[in-house]
């Protein structure tokens, strides 16, 4: 077997196997297309089928190809469905019959540029680290690939041996793939960003969010919530980790109807939501802002620490608030923005004092389904001894947090799933529950309240320098209205929400260094935008800079990681000048022998044996014989081998390069 | 030479050329629809895609150029080719730099030849050859030797030219049918008293020379040769009145019929020195003297595969009377011939 198309081979299908993890870590992948493909493509690493076997395998994928091509016309015109998966899928196809040829086609360009065309295709959705790797994968395997094939072709061409892999080829690959990398990521940093972002195919990723659809039932959610360790939000704190991290409520949507059993938005809601200077001016503390990182969920939602008061995002998504005065989002992006938020909530001596002023609408925060008595009159007996609303909505709070417990086990029956049920017979439920009784308790009560999703709590990830939400940490609070002040949030679910199966699975730290590689990837590639582009040439500019402006902190993760590329940026440029000039020295030099020439003339010159002046080698050993006896012999020497080599046509062999080298450093030592 | 041409030659670049080849061309319309479409969605990935097919695009560039800097090469000839017969032009490539040359053609400018290299080793000097087949005699000056590489990707044709004159010279064709020559042709009549000396089957002793490519090895004089460290040859005086002159008129419009007329030549050469039979060429001022064997050949093919024919060249001058001649070519000259071959009219 001829073992150079063999590896040849190897090499191209690689390519191949990489363009099809590029394509599978983004999109995704039909289970069936993207085993079959797999399976071709790692079985055409080990087995080639003889010619005659070939010519009859490749009968077999013309009709495959016209069943894919009519397949993908009737998924597109009749099914109205997206084009690219039909085409990856015929892609596939084809990469699979070009693998599994007989040695003897001359196919190999063929294979190349399928592979490129997957890759080519990931780029259509928003890959993950799988992209990076099956890039670097597939630059290196062609850096091998072509170069070897083009030596093939030539061999084959002309009549010649058939090229090996070989310590030349190998390192010529090496660079070539050192270079194109540090290319390719220079490239990517310095291109200047002119357009709009990316919205990429964000949704077919899409994620169903348990609990922020129009509705949730009360029985229902926690079943969806229940150990699901996908990650929704990535939240960086750019002026500092708050305290109370794993306390901050990640608000999403609120819901103000609730029939007994379901939460509901109503439509047509007139404005009922406070002025922003209300929360800016009468509540307690700083700015809190945060750095969010969605993912791309069904719902267009974006989560915020109540009550945000100002939203800077990137042109790809176009936030707004709605009546309610939740936050939501229009485009098909992964949402990407930096939410300012109030830290604490008023101080509750304010909000007893509170007293009239505007009241949102009366029909829907007051609103209840038919209750049991007994509901009413226990929301009377919790509230009568207080008067005014804070210590009403506090007592409330208090006694379901302190009387109940927390579970994530589901209610067996319709009728155990009531609002009733819990508050009176099963004292025990997951925070839909808690939320639920405590907003009907209020309004029973006269107090205008709501119940709110969203999520409480995550994972601090120290290597990427963020908070990690997940599905997991999904949670319902309540909100309640206080004129003047606008809507402040109560939480009556007891603590221990997030459970321990939650936290073990985080607990791997594979996990938490994973997905701070993601959240790099997406955050210095994926979104990368012209204001990071910006941002790094600010940092690159300060770099030159002696102003008396305060060091970043080290611990600043938003510091830190662009002089990080600032410094990649700088060291792959320095890596390219030094192969280039390595290059251009080695090509006027002529040869080793020249190169040490030059560099015992320029240490000559540094030692002030000889000036600027044109010398004769013969010369120059003479003047460092007289400067340097010591020297004499070691300069004689190397300008023997010189001249010899240079004019002389006699190539030095390994053991006159050594000399060589060694006659340098002696003479550089006796003139430094 | 100009002063500006001297000045340009001793630039890095020069005698140097870059061409795209139709995969380059592609791969580089193929990045500005990626970098375009990079521009246009602001899609950051197609940005990487864009960067490693520049990043590919420059290496690709400046490997090539590398693959042929500081290569050396030199050349060996074939003495004569035959029209019709493939020879081969063997060269030696030394790389004289700190990196492997790879992926090299070695092209001779208007040969269709191409030898091809996959890789030299720093230092080392490998073999490689070019095949071409020649169909008119004649000879071709060669002046530069072109380098010429693809690698790595086969998007560039990089290319070097290496002064390296030089000249094929190809023979004419020697397999033309001829007839043998009449009788009368080199079979003068003997003038005066017999040769003095008796003469061996080689012939009378002459003396010794020099050896020359195609001398007959059995005429080699060894111990004069061991002593001089170089061959010596005995030469023998052959007689006279066997040798067959052969007279080519080189009045005559360059052409086809001339090219019979120096075939046909050649043909009465090879078969005399098929027969081992002495024979002499006239042609134009060029005379070649009498002799045998495969060295004499090669230099009657030699001096055939140069001569120029013009329509008012003079008539062939033997310095021997014509009636010991054959006089070859495309139009009868007036004189006592001892045969005539005339080219066009089946004179073969």
């Amino acid at each position: 077997m001829n073992r150079v198309a063999l590896t040849h081979r190897r090499l191209a299908v690689s390519m191949g196997l990489s363009g099809l993890v590029a394509f599978a870590g983004g999109a995704g992948m039909e289970p069936l297309s993207a085993t079959l493909a797999g399976s071709a493509l790692l079985l055409a690493l080990f087995w080639h089928p003889t010619p005659g076997l070939s010519s009859r395998l490749e009968k077999l994928w013309g009709p495959l190809a016209v069943l894919l091509v009519l397949r993908a016309l009737a998924w597109v015109f009749l099914l109205d469905g997206d084009v690219v998966m039909p085409v990856v899928d015929l892609l596939l196809l084809l990469l699979s019959a070009e693998s599994l040829r007989s040695l003897d086609a001359n196919n190999d360009v063929r294979i190349y540029a399928l592979s490129f065309a997957l890759l080519l295709a990931a780029t259509a959705y928003r890959p993950g680290l799988l992209f990076a790797l099956a890039f670097v994968a597939f630059v290196i395997a062609a850096s091998l690939a072509l170069p070897l094939g083009l030596l093939r072709r030539g061999a084959a061409r002309f009549g010649a041996a058939e090229p090996g892999l070989d310590r030349a080829l190998l390192g010529s690959s090496a660079r070539l793939a050192t270079v194109t990398l540090t290319v390719a990521a220079i490239v990517f940093l310095a291109f200047p960003r002119v357009s709009r972002g990316w919205s990429g195919r964000g949704e077919t990723m899409a994620t169903s969010v348990a609990g922020f659809a129009d509705q949730i039932s009360l029985g229902g959610h926690g079943s969806r919530i229940h150990s699901n360790p996908e990650i929704v939000l990535r939240v960086e704190f750019p002026d500092g980790v708050p305290d109370n991290l794993y306390s901050l409520h990640w608000r999403g949507r609120s819901y103000d109807r609730f029939d007994g059993v379901r939460w509901t938005r109503s439509e047509g809601v007139r404005p009922s939501t406070a002025p922003v200077e209300w929360y800016r001016e009468r509540w307690g503390g700083g700015l809190l802002r945060q750095r969010i990182y969605g993912a791309p969920l069904d719902a267009r939602v974006l989560f915020a620490v109540h009550p945000m008061v100002g939203v800077d995002a990137d042109s790809r998504i176009q936030p707004m608030f709605d009546n309610v005065g939740d936050f939501f989002y229009w485009g098909r992006a992964a949402p990407l923005y930096t939410a300012e938020s109030i830290v604490r909530p008023p101080p509750p001596d304010s909000l007893r004092a509170t007293r009239g002023g505007y009241m949102p609408d009366r029909t829907r925060y007051l609103q209840l389904p038919r209750l049991p008595d007994r509901i009413t009159e226990l929301a009377d007996s919790l509230t009568r001894d207080y008067d005014n609303d804070y210590d009403k909505v506090v007592a409330v709070e208090r006694w379901l947090r302190t009387t109940f417990s927390y579970t994530r086990e589901l209610p067996r029956t319709a009728g155990e799933a009531s609002l009733d049920h819990f508050l009176f017979e099963r004292k025990a439920g997951h925070c839909e529950y808690f939320s639920s009784a405590m907003v009907v308790l209020l309004r029973a009560a006269g107090i205008y309240a709501r119940n709110v999703n969203g999520f409480l709590g995550g994972r601090w990830n120290d290597f990427g320098r963020y908070l990690a939400v997940t599905q997991n940490e999904a949670h319902s609070w309540v909100e309640v209205w206080f004129p003047n002040y606008g809507w402040v949030t109560f939480d009556p679910t007891p603590g221990g929400s997030i459970d321990g199966t939650a936290e073990a699975e985080w607990l791997w730290p594979g996990r938490i260094f994973l997905d701070g590689l993601q959240h790099r990837w997406s955050k210095w590639v994926l979104d990368y935008s012209a204001a990071d582009q910006v941002g790094m040439l600010d940092r690159f500019g300060s770099l030159f800079e002696r102003d008396e402006d305060p060091a970043p902190t080290p611990g600043d993760p938003d510091a830190a990681l662009p002089s990080g590329l600032t410094l990649l940026l700088l060291g792959g440029a320095t890596l390219v000048a030094l192969l280039f000039v390595r290059g251009l020295r080695g090509g006027r030099a002529a040869g080793p022998e020249g190169a040490a020439y030059l560099r015992m003339l320029a240490v000559a010159r540094r030692a002030g044996v000889v000036g600027d002046d044109e010398i004769t080698p013969l010369h120059l050993v003479e003047r460092i014989g007289s400067e340097a006896p010591e020297a004499g012999p070691s300069a004689a020497r190397l300008v023997d081998l010189y001249l010899r080599a240079r004019f002389g046509r006699h190539p030095l062999d390994r053991d006159e390069t050594r000399e060589l080298r060694e006659a340098l450093a002696r003479v550089r030592r006796s003139l430094g | 030479m100009s002063r500006v041409d001297r000045l340009r030659s001793t630039l890095p670049w020069s005698g140097r050329r870059i061409r795209f080849t139709s995969a380059g061309t592609l791969f580089v319309v193929g990045a500005l629809a990626v970098g375009f479409a990079a521009i246009n969605t602001g899609n950051n990935l197609l940005y990487l895609l864009l960067g490693g097919m520049l990043g590919a695009t420059g290496v690709s560039g400046w490997l090539s150029e590398r693959a042929i800097r500081g290569v050396e090469v030199s050349r060996r000839i074939p003495r004569g080719i035959p029209v019709g017969q493939e020879a081969a032009i063997r060269y030696a490539v030394h790389n004289a730099r700190g990196a492997a040359a790879l992926g090299l053609e070695i092209r001779e400018g208007g040969l269709p030849g191409v030898a091809f290299v996959p890789r030299v080793t720093p230092g080392d000097t490998v073999p490689a050859r070019s095949v071409n087949t020649f169909v008119r005699r004649g000879v071709y000056p060669l002046e530069t030797v072109t380098l010429v590489t693809s690698f790595p990707f086969g998007f560039f044709r990089r290319e070097r030219d290496l002064a390296l004159p030089g000249e094929l010279v190809i023979w004419p064709r020697t397999d033309r049918q001829v007839a043998p020559p009449r009788a009368g042709a080199g079979r003068r009549v003997s003038q005066g008293a017999a040769p003095s000396r008796a003469a061996g089957p080689r012939g009378e002793f002459k003396g010794l020379r020099d050896y020359r490519d195609g001398d007959d090895a059995r005429d080699i004089h060894w111990r004069s040769s061991a002593r001089r460290t170089a061959p010596v040859i005995r030469e023998y005086d052959r007689d006279a009145s066997d040798t067959l002159w052969i007279c080519l008129d080189l009045a005559a419009d360059p052409g086809e019929v001339a090219e019979e007329a120096v075939e046909i030549a050649a043909g009465l050469a090879a078969r005399a020195t098929a027969s081992g039979r002495r024979h002499a060429l006239v042609a134009g001022d060029d005379v070649i003297g009498p002799a045998a064997g495969r060295g004499h050949l090669e230099r009657v093919l030699e001096c055939l595969a140069r001569v120029d024919f013009a329509p008012g060249a003079a008539a062939p001058a033997p310095p021997v009377a014509p009636d010991a001649c054959v006089l070859v070519g495309t139009r009868a000259r007036p004189g006592p011939w001892a045969d005539v071959r005339l080219a066009g009219r089946g004179g073969a």
